[in-house]
């Protein structure tokens, strides 16, 4: 029977992390019960390539007024969705949101006294093609303060939402990038206890692409949850 | 049967944060110029269903508040049990005001695994926002089903935490399900 293959805590963020504040009364006290995957895990919702406009994985273009661009410096970023054997997930939907520039979300929320930028909104979404790959234009973000234990730094970042093919592989996460000094200063990354599982939020500067002598591009390949892979009568089952 | 274990890790979950609308859901909050539509307004199209429910509640805190800043996402079958591509998906935030959530849906049918066996109607919530490091999943069941089959519910094994999914009647079109992330009533969450 298909299942997904069992998520090990050891390797994902400690759900009640003290020095990030925010979690102490988010967090929930008693663990995840494990239930073994159901038609309902594996299942997920599939989106239409078509709700996806030319402009949307374009966030250097997507939000411009009266054809001016936004301020920043312009990059690309990249990289491939495939599942735990590697394989690349077409289909996939990616969501990401980010700050501008100078470190400001357009968003209620966001109370700092930073400015906006008018043609700038940080949204962006893209549907994956057959070999799994995305690409986002965008604006490299700022880092930013916020109160944590006492003011804070986040280092510069993008949030990532994506669904594969099932509900069970659903993931949130954030990419961080190269080089960046506050990214070991960050409560949210050290909420995760292995070093290598860290290391894969960070994005790596990629001077392949043609388009480097332009701007840079960073690339960040994403693994959501496989599939466990069982032979029965010589035919495999769940690939 | 043979278990192949070489595989890599699955890239590790953060925080959405405070500010996931403008990824997930921009034009509820103002961004109206860019995407069409936000994604899951409704799980089912109105028109062809006239037994829409409607089931309500908060997401609180383990100061006992109601949070506004939480995502919710469902995922469902339809009333004959089945999944079905372009349906059963909501995306929704408590109210900003009230901090409460509503999910206009209907009501999922009994559901046939893949290994023959029932589960009772559910349906799959995932809950998202700051301090929360890793998704929380969850389900929802349905005080007037028969719940005494459910494998899932079988394996929780205790009474008071079944409870916890389970959303309450007040009529015929209404449920109510409230989500504790911590307290004596903690919901119960999945490792799914």
């Amino acid at each position: 029977m298909k299942s997904l293959i069992r998520r090990n805590y050891e390797k994902q963020p400690i759900a009640d992390y003290p020095d990030y504040k925010s979690s102490s009364l988010r967090a929930p006290k008693n663990k995840n019960i494990y239930i073994p995957s159901s038609i309902s895990e594996i299942s997920g919702p599939k989106f239409d390539k078509n709700i996806i406009g030319k402009l949307d994985n374009d966030l250097t273009l997507n939000y411009s007024h009266n054809n001016k661009i936004p301020i920043g410096q312009k990059i690309i970023v990249h990289g491939k969705i495939v599942d735990q054997y590697y394989k690349p997930i077409e289909g996939a939907l990616i969501e990401i949101w980010q700050a501008n520039a100078s470190g400001k979300y357009l968003h209620p929320n966001d109370q700092s006294n930073v400015p906006i930028d008018p043609n700038f909104c940080g949204s962006g979404r893209y549907i994956t093609s057959s070999d799994g790959s995305y690409e986002f234009r965008t604006i490299q973000p700022g880092a930013y303060p916020y109160p944590n234990r006492g003011i804070e730094w986040r280092p510069m970042h993008i949030h990532f939402s994506i669904f594969g093919k099932s509900f069970g592989q659903r993931l949130i996460t954030q990419m961080y990038f190269q080089g960046d000094p506050l990214i070991k200063l960050c409560p949210m990354i050290n909420s995760i206890p292995n070093e290598k599982a860290k290391k894969s939020l960070i994005s790596s500067l990629d001077l392949s692409l043609s388009e480097t002598d332009k701007l840079l591009a960073y690339k960040f390949n994403i693994i959501l949850r496989g599939y466990n892979q069982t032979f029965f009568e010589n035919r495999k089952e769940g690939l | 049967m043979k278990n192949y274990d070489n595989f890599f890790d699955e890239t590790p979950f953060q925080t959405a944060g405070p500010f996931l609308h403008i990824g997930c859901s921009p034009n509820s909050i103002g961004i109206n110029n860019i995407f069409k539509n936000d994604l899951g307004v409704l799980p089912f199209e109105k028109e062809s269903h006239s037994n829409f429910i409607s089931i309500s509640g908060s997401v609180f805190d383990g100061n006992s508040e109601a949070l506004n800043d939480v995502m919710i996402e469902t995922w469902q079958c339809n009333e004959k049990g089945e999944y079905i591509d372009g349906q059963g998906f909501a995306r929704f935030s408590p109210n900003a005001e009230t901090k409460k959530f509503t999910l206009r849906t209907i009501k999922p049918g009994i559901v046939k695994d893949l290994d023959g066996k029932f589960q009772s109607p559910h349906i799959l919530m995932s809950i998202s926002s700051r301090g929360i490091n890793m998704n929380l999943n969850t389900r929802i069941y349905f005080e007037d089903d028969d719940l005494s089959n459910d494998t899932t519910l079988s394996i929780i094994n205790q009474k008071d935490k079944i409870n916890t999914l389970i959303a309450k009647k007040i009529d015929k079109f209404n449920y109510i399900f409230d989500i504790y992330l911590q307290g004596n009533k903690e919901t119960v969450f999945l490792d799914i």
